[in-house]
């Protein structure tokens, strides 16, 4: 014992300094192949040019969404001075407004919650499937619905607006809502009474989902009842192409048709 | 000399180690910050998303050049003189067409659904619908507006507060080829709900002729919410 003591005692200082570097150093390699070690499986020649290309086109949907918000306030500014009967265009006007807020082409803000989803950071069970883990587009619409159901007005999911033609889709792990591509923790805000999350919590469904997701798998799930939310304006495209518009009988017919059938 | 030349030797040694595990922790903490989500999708995601990216950039663009066009025809009767009424009419009727609030025609694709189908099952086949580019949907006679909702239990499905009648039909408002391939495809939803819910049986037509989907009756302004400014 003595004698193990007494070499060890030998051994100098840097050598131990440059072993102590030397198992980090390992340790990191071995960390650092592991966190390559499901990428490679999926490398091949084409995915980084697919990676850029996405990319690119994500980028290029921003900026053409930023330029429809533009546009539609632009007409907004331009048709509130428009030209005609003054009471005409008063009226119509008033009708565009309310039109574009209930189809969601406005921004809101007012009383609601906001709602937070991250996927789980437990380890994966014997025999369990790895998607249960991860947030999925089954999640949000479960979420979206019961919101609707306990009296939410207006939905966004990381600021894509929910509308009556939004789809939510799971997409390798993350999601596409709008057909934007949206990563986690994934933040639903909804606008709606005071009492939103009061409403919701009450909801069975609710309860059955917090119980099957955060409990079984460790779903992240938190929520905030902030002052006011905003909900953003949906900035996709509300052009009829396969559609048009037939007005409605009664004293709000005097829409004209829009859009045309091919 | 000898000691102080084995410890330059070894300042050395630690500095080129130290320089290494400096280089791999600045490795490990940038791939751990993850940059893009997309570097760690599959070749066969990164196809789905890239088509979908694609295709909707193309309606985005085609939104643009519409609003840009309406645009410039009011900017245009306004130094005119002229009058924007027939324009404002048409927008109008345009968007509440497609915020259900005005009835809508087109063609389009018929599901009917026979059997006990659960309430997920019926959200999963509106929401492939609208994926594959419907521009209306309408259960049976209630027009789906983003607040729709599908409760209840298989047998006794109701939509909106409204008990679904077996069989119930479905119409949807788009390209019929479109909708009928992203239903029907090998793997698709109608493959999907045959395996998971096997009381249930989901046919899908293509409607060639006009349909008219009536307009919601519910009130979509907000009580509780007003325009940003």
């Amino acid at each position: 014992m003595t004698l193990l003591a007494a070499r060890l005692r030998a051994i100098p200082s840097w050598q131990i300094t440059l072993g102590i570097a030397l198992l980090v150093l390992g340790f990191l390699i071995a960390a650092q192949l592991a966190a390559e070690g499901p990428r490679i499986r999926y490398t091949t020649q084409e995915r980084s040019p697919l990676v850029e290309t996405a990319l690119g086109l994500q980028s290029a949907q921003d900026t053409l969404k930023s330029r429809i918000v533009a546009l539609r306030t632009a007409l907004q500014e331009i048709e509130h001075q428009g030209a005609g009967s003054a009471a005409v265009v008063s009226g119509l006007n008033g009708r565009l407004e309310e039109a574009r807020i209930a189809a969601g082409l406005i921004a809101l803000t007012g009383t609601g919650i906001v709602l937070r989803f991250e996927d789980s950071t437990e380890p994966i069970a014997p025999g369990g499937n790895e998607s249960d883990y991860l947030v999925g587009a089954s999640d949000l619409r479960t979420v979206v619905a019961l919101l609707w159901q306990t009296g939410a007005e207006a939905i966004a999911i990381n600021g894509e607006r929910v509308t009556g033609t939004t789809a939510i889709i799971d997409i390798g792990g993350s999601m596409l809502v709008n057909a934007a591509y949206i990563a986690g923790p994934y933040q639903v805000t909804a606008l709606g009474p005071k009492d939103l999350f009061t409403r919701l919590s009450a909801a069975p469904g609710w309860e059955e989902f917090v119980r099957t997701r955060r409990g079984a798998f460790g779903i992240g799930v938190a929520w905030a009842e902030p002052e006011s939310v905003d909900v953003p304006a949906y900035a996709g495209s509300v052009n009829l192409r396969a559609s048009r518009a037939v007005p409605s009988p009664g004293p709000s017919a005097s829409a004209g048709p829009g859009g045309s059938v091919p | 000399m000898k000691p102080a030349m084995r410890d330059r030797k070894s300042q050395l040694t630690i500095a080129a180690v130290a320089c290494l595990l400096g280089l791999l922790v600045v490795v490990q903490l940038r791939g751990q910050a993850g940059g893009s989500a997309l570097a760690t999708k599959s070749p066969q995601d990164l196809t789905i998303l890239v088509g979908n990216l694609n295709t909707e950039n193309d309606r985005l663009r085609a939104q643009v050049t519409s609003l840009q066009n309406q645009l410039d025809e009011l900017r245009a009767d306004r130094a005119n003189g002229a009058t924007s009424v027939g324009q404002l009419e048409s927008d109008l009727g345009r968007i509440r067409a497609w915020a259900g609030l005005d009835p809508i025609a087109g063609k389009g694709v018929t599901v009917q659904v026979s059997g006990e189908i659960d309430a997920t099952a019926a959200v999963d086949l509106l929401n492939e619908l609208r994926n594959a580019g419907a521009e209306a949907i309408a259960i049976e006679d209630i027009r789906l507006i983003a607040r729709t909702t599908v409760s209840g239990v298989p047998g006794s499905l109701d939509i909106d507060g409204v008990l679904l009648r077996d069989p119930f039909v479905i119409r949807a408002i788009g390209t019929p080829e479109t909708l009928v391939g992203s239903l029907t495809r090998a793997g698709g939803i109608v493959a999907q709900l045959s395996a998971t819910n096997p009381a249930a049986s989901v046919e899908v037509q293509p409607v060639d002729e006009l349909m008219v989907l009536p307009a919601t009756r519910r009130d979509l302004i907000p009580d509780h919410g007003h325009p940003r400014l």
